[in-house]
């Protein structure tokens, strides 16, 4: 209001068209000081908004009426505009400039009037309203104490109620860890039952009890093994948890007393998965393990041996099959009939045992727990309790065996029957040997009664040959074939050999085989040679014409081929084979003696071997020519007759090859002998006149090599002949001479051994 | 644990049944009965069989419709040497399976002899099974299958050919004697129960009996046997050659 300067209209519009003309003039006066002030003074602006303002606000204020303008008049009361009509153009402007300051002064005042009432006003409702604010203020600060005092209280509050959260939140957590440690460590109440009950039968809800049960002693024993060592509860757990295992143990026990005592009375068993699992869970406790195996054993002991009683006298269902008993006339079907009886019960019981303990025959175990499945162990168990089992089978199996075959075999005094009883209890002591073990009660009992069958076995060859020894030979029998006891007593050992060959399994060795028979042959065979040779020498000497050589070889070769079928005796073979060569030997000399003297050139050989070097041959008696020739003529005509190719004697050898092996060895001897005599008489000597002539007076002509001819022995003969001449004295010739008389073969062989060493 | 489990459900299913027979396998020596018993215990052929000494045992469980059966097999050796102790192995036995060698006349005709044996010696219930073994080589065949099937029914008992090579029936013999023997259970000719018919409850079985009738059959046939009337074994027909165990 102070910038607001009142001015006329007309000033204002003077200073505006003198505004336009002051810049024309500007550089021109702008030096002179009254230029300047008046320039400030014109340079002044009036067109800034306030001026315009105060100017509206003075037009206003002097409003003509034409123009409805009323210039209120400053003046209380109701403002009165004051009406001013311009009755001369101009007039009013110049009173209002006259009037102005008064007029502005009264509005001023009647402003300031209203002002001050105004704010009397306003000043009154202040102070009521100071008088409200001081009144809310305390009010405030009232709320204020009472507001902190109210915190204060309730802070305590909030305290213990969180505290109290916290304690439950505690108490919760303990509670969630107490029902698991009890979940954990101690048994419900269904469980205990389960354990302790009788009437909780032994299934899944008690082996589930049991393993907790372990489960829990095992994590205990973990805890207390920690830092703090045991503790209380721990220990606590322990005891009461060991009680109820053991609670448990006896159940299992129990139940597998009553089980065993239940089933082991069926013949044929079969183990449940329980069972099974019982025997697994008692093997924890051996000696639970063992009592309730016991009961087991007692039960089996006692239902076996029931079974087999009444297989023996009662037999199946309405007697079918038959019972054992009835054929204990037939001691063979009755020991075969107990004993596969016996073998059958062994092969049932070890499956069930093998189920039992759950391993499979394969040795593969089957559904088994891990830690303690040594099979070593199980078998040891299943082996006792087979032993166990078919042991108390043993004592009617021996009365049987004692009372029924012994007394039927020794009645019959059949040496065959007893040898295949022998033989049958042998094949079964090697099978129940491999199922039970060796050291198995039923084993060395088989053992004793296979032992006591061998020794009537045994008994009765021993007696038979002993007969054998007693025979004395018909001296009036001229007959050169084996006696009928020899017969007699081959065909028993036959039989014997049949046996024993069919009870071979297939799987020994050739030792094995012979040793099992080697007695056998020493009881039988020997005392048939012996007794042949004995008797013959002795009829031999009641009866010279008797010829006892050939009987004995007939004998022998006898007894050989009975031997022959059979491989097992080859060793008994080779010793008779000896005897057969000694004998052979001495028939050979025999014979070809026999021979030489036949052929009419015994005493001329006699006396070319034996005489003086400085007496001449043709000097002594039997070698003097006129006796040579008579000699050499009989010797043709022998050469002419029948015995040059078969002897008489021979004849009665029942092997025709060996009648033609001794007999060729006698020609043999006889081609030499010749030959050595021939040679003497060619000798000068022996001074004969017309050795040749002499030798060539009859066949064969003093010519060695046709005698071969004639005998159809030559090739093989010359040629040794002419090696011999090569190398050999007259001395030598002399021996090899008699030695091929001997034995011909046998020379032969060691002189071509000698000649290629 | 769970391993463990399984492994016990695993033996409880190998191990149960519900009837334990007793077979012979008997015939003359290199028919080729250790061959089949081998490939029905084995699911093989057995290569390089030797003459069986004696008699060897085996067994094997099998399925027939629901029942399990357990089956105590008794080879037999066929050399006439042996013939005294095999023959002692017949007594008792549920079912004999008598075997012949298809190719080897001499073993079909000496039957009659196998079989007069096995039917003096064994239960007077044997069931027999005839089998001409070796069908594999038809081309050495010597003895019709005709012939073989008119002896069989001539002399009243089952008969097939197999081969124990291939594998061809090996099976049904086995499950063919042990079907007849259920039936003859059934009808009350053979009583399990009895010792010496060769035939035993199982526990399984045992289980089923004890829980209803002593008398009744369980799932056996369904129905009691003493409320009468004709009952039907509800033994499904197997299929050769499928396997169990
Ligand atoms: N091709 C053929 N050969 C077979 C068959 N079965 C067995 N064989 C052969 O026949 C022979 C005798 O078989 P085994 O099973 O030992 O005869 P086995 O009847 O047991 O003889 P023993 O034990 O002496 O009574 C063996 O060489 C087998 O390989 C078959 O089905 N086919
Ligand atoms: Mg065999």
């Amino acid at each position: 209001m102070a910038s607001l300067s009142p001015r006329t209209p007309s000033s204002i519009a003077r200073t505006n068209s003198s505004q336009s003309e002051r810049k024309a003039s500007w550089t021109a006066q702008s030096r002179n000081p009254v230029s300047q002030r008046l320039s400030k003074v014109l340079g002044t602006n009036f067109d800034s908004e306030d001026t315009r303002q105060a100017l509206r606000t003075l037009s206003e204020l002097y409003a003509t009426t034409s123009k409805g303008k009323e210039v209120q008049a400053p003046t209380s009361g109701p403002t009165q505009p004051m009406v001013l009509t311009e009755t001369v153009p101009g007039e009013l402007a110049a009173r209002a400039r006259k009037n102005l300051r008064r007029d502005m002064e009264l509005q001023l005042a009647e402003g300031s009037r209203k002002f001050l009432q105004a704010l009397g006003e306003v000043d009154t409702k202040l102070g009521a309203l100071q008088t409200h604010v001081a009144a809310m203020r305390t009010s405030c600060d009232e709320a204020e104490t009472q507001l902190a005092l109210t915190n204060e209280s309730s802070k305590l509050l909030l305290e213990r109620a969180g505290n109290l959260r916290d304690e439950r939140q505690e108490v919760e957590d303990k509670k969630t860890i107490i029902t698991l440690f009890l979940a954990r460590f101690t048994l419900t109440e269904l469980e205990l039952q389960a354990l302790t009950s009788r009437d909780v039968p032994i299934g899944q809800r008690f082996f589930d009890a049991m393993d907790k049960t372990e489960r829990i002693r095992e994590d205990c024993r973990v805890l207390m093994a920690g830092e703090d060592g045991s503790t209380k509860a721990g220990l606590e757990i322990m005891a009461s948890t060991s009680t109820h295992l053991e609670d448990g143990y006896e159940k299992i026990l129990r139940y597998c007393s009553n089980e065993f005592r239940k089933v082991g009375r069926d013949s044929q068993l079969e183990v449940s998965p329980v069972m099974k699992q019982t025997i697994q869970r008692l093997r924890k406790r051996p000696e639970l393990l063992t009592e309730a195996l016991s009961a087991l054993s007692e039960t089996r002991q006692a239902t076996l041996l029931s079974s087999f009683i009444a297989a023996l006298t009662r037999g199946g269902p309405s007697g079918y099959p038959r019972p054992i008993e009835l054929h204990a006339h037939d001691p063979m079907r009755y020991v075969g009939d107990m004993l596969a009886w016996v073998h059958q019960t062994i092969a049932a019981e070890r499956e069930f045992l093998e189920s039992l303990f759950g391993i499979k025959s394969d040795g593969r175990m089957v559904g088994s727990v891990r830690n303690f499945s040594s099979k070593a162990e199980e078998e040891e168990w299943i082996r006792e309790l087979m032993d166990l089992a078919v042991g108390k089978l043993c004592v009617p199996l021996k009365a049987g065996f004692s009372v029924r075959v012994q007394q039927t075999v020794r009645s019959q005094e059949s040496n065959i029957v007893s040898y295949k009883i022998a033989n049958l209890l042998q094949f079964y002591l090697m099978t129940m040997r491999r199922t039970i073990g060796e050291d198995a009660l039923l084993s060395t009992t088989l053992k004793e009664i296979t032992d006591v069958a061998y020794k009537v076995f045994y008994d009765s060859i021993e007696a038979q040959s002993q007969t054998l020894s007693r025979i004395r030979f018909d001296l009036d029998d001229p007959s050169l074939t084996p006696p009928n006891a020899i017969l007699d007593h081959s065909q028993i050992l036959r039989e014997v050999m049949q046996v024993y060959q069919s009870s071979l399994l297939g799987t020994e060795d050739e030792d094995e085989i012979n040793a099992g028979f080697n007695q056998v042959l020493d009881i039988m065979v020997d005392p048939a040679v012996q007794m042949c040779i004995a008797n013959s020498e002795e009829k031999m000497k009641a009866r010279p014409r008797w010829d006892g050589q050939v009987f004995i070889l007939n004998c022998l070769c006898y007894l050989q081929s009975v031997l022959s079928t059979f491989e097992f005796t080859t060793q008994k073979r080779a010793e008779i084979q000896k005897t057969i060569d000694q004998r052979i030997a001495l028939l050979t000399t025999e014979h070809s003696d026999n021979v030489l003297r036949d052929a009419g050139l015994w005493e001329v050989a006699e006396t070319c071997k034996h005489h003086e070097t400085d007496e001449p041959l043709s000097r002594l008696p039997s070698t003097q020519p006129a006796d040579l020739q008579r000699a050499l003529q009989r010797f043709s005509m022998w050469l002419s007759g029948l015995d040059v190719v078969h002897s008489p004697r021979l004849s009665h050898l029942t092997v025709q090859k060996m009648h033609t092996q001794i007999h060729q060895d006698a020609l043999v001897r006889l081609a030499k002998e010749y030959k050595m005599i021939c040679e003497e008489v060619k000798k000068p000597a022996n001074r004969y006149e017309a050795a040749a002539t002499l030798l060539g007076s009859e066949r064969p002509f003093g010519q060695v090599h046709l005698l071969w001819q004639i005998f159809g022995l030559e090739d093989k003969e010359e040629e040794e002949e002419s090696s011999d001449e090569g190398e050999d004295e007259d001395e030598d010739e002399e021996e090899d001479t008699e030695e091929e008389g001997e034995g011909e073969g046998d020379s032969e062989e060691s002189e071509g051994e000698s000649e290629e060493s | 644990m769970a391993i463990n489990d399984y492994e016990a459900d695993a033996t409880e299913l190998l191990e149960t049944y519900d009837f334990l027979m007793k077979y012979i396998v008997i015939g003359e020596a290199g028919t080729g009965k250790s061959c089949l018993l081998h490939h029905f215990t084995h699911n093989s052929f057995k290569d390089h069989s030797q003459h069986t000494i004696g008699v060897e045992f085996s067994s094997r469980t099998v399925k027939l419709g629901e029942k399990r059966i357990k089956l105590q097999l008794w080879d037999t050796a066929g050399q006439e040497r042996f013939r005294s102790v095999t023959r002692s192995y017949y007594r008792g036995a549920a079912g004999a399976i008598l075997v012949y060698d298809i190719t080897n006349r001499d073993s079909f005709t000496n039957l009659g002899r196998w079989l007069a044996d096995a039917r003096t010696l064994a239960s007077p219930n044997l069931v027999v099974v005839l089998v001409g073994n070796k069908s594999d080589r038809e081309d050495d065949r010597e003895v019709e299958w005709a012939e073989a099937s008119r002896w069989a029914a001539e002399n009243d008992v089952h008969f097939l050919e197999a081969s124990s090579l291939t594998g061809e029936n090996v099976e049904a013999p086995f499950l063919m004697a042990a079907r007849a023997i259920l039936l003859a259970i059934e009808s009350g000719t053979l009583d399990p129960e009895k010792a010496g018919s060769g035939v035993s409850y199982g526990d399984r079985a045992l289980r089923r009996v004890n829980s209803s009738s002593r008398l009744s059959f369980g799932s056996l046939s369904g129905s009691a046997r003493r409320r009468g009337g004709a009952v039907k074994l509800k033994v499904k027909s197997w299929i050769p050659g499928s396997k169990c165990c």
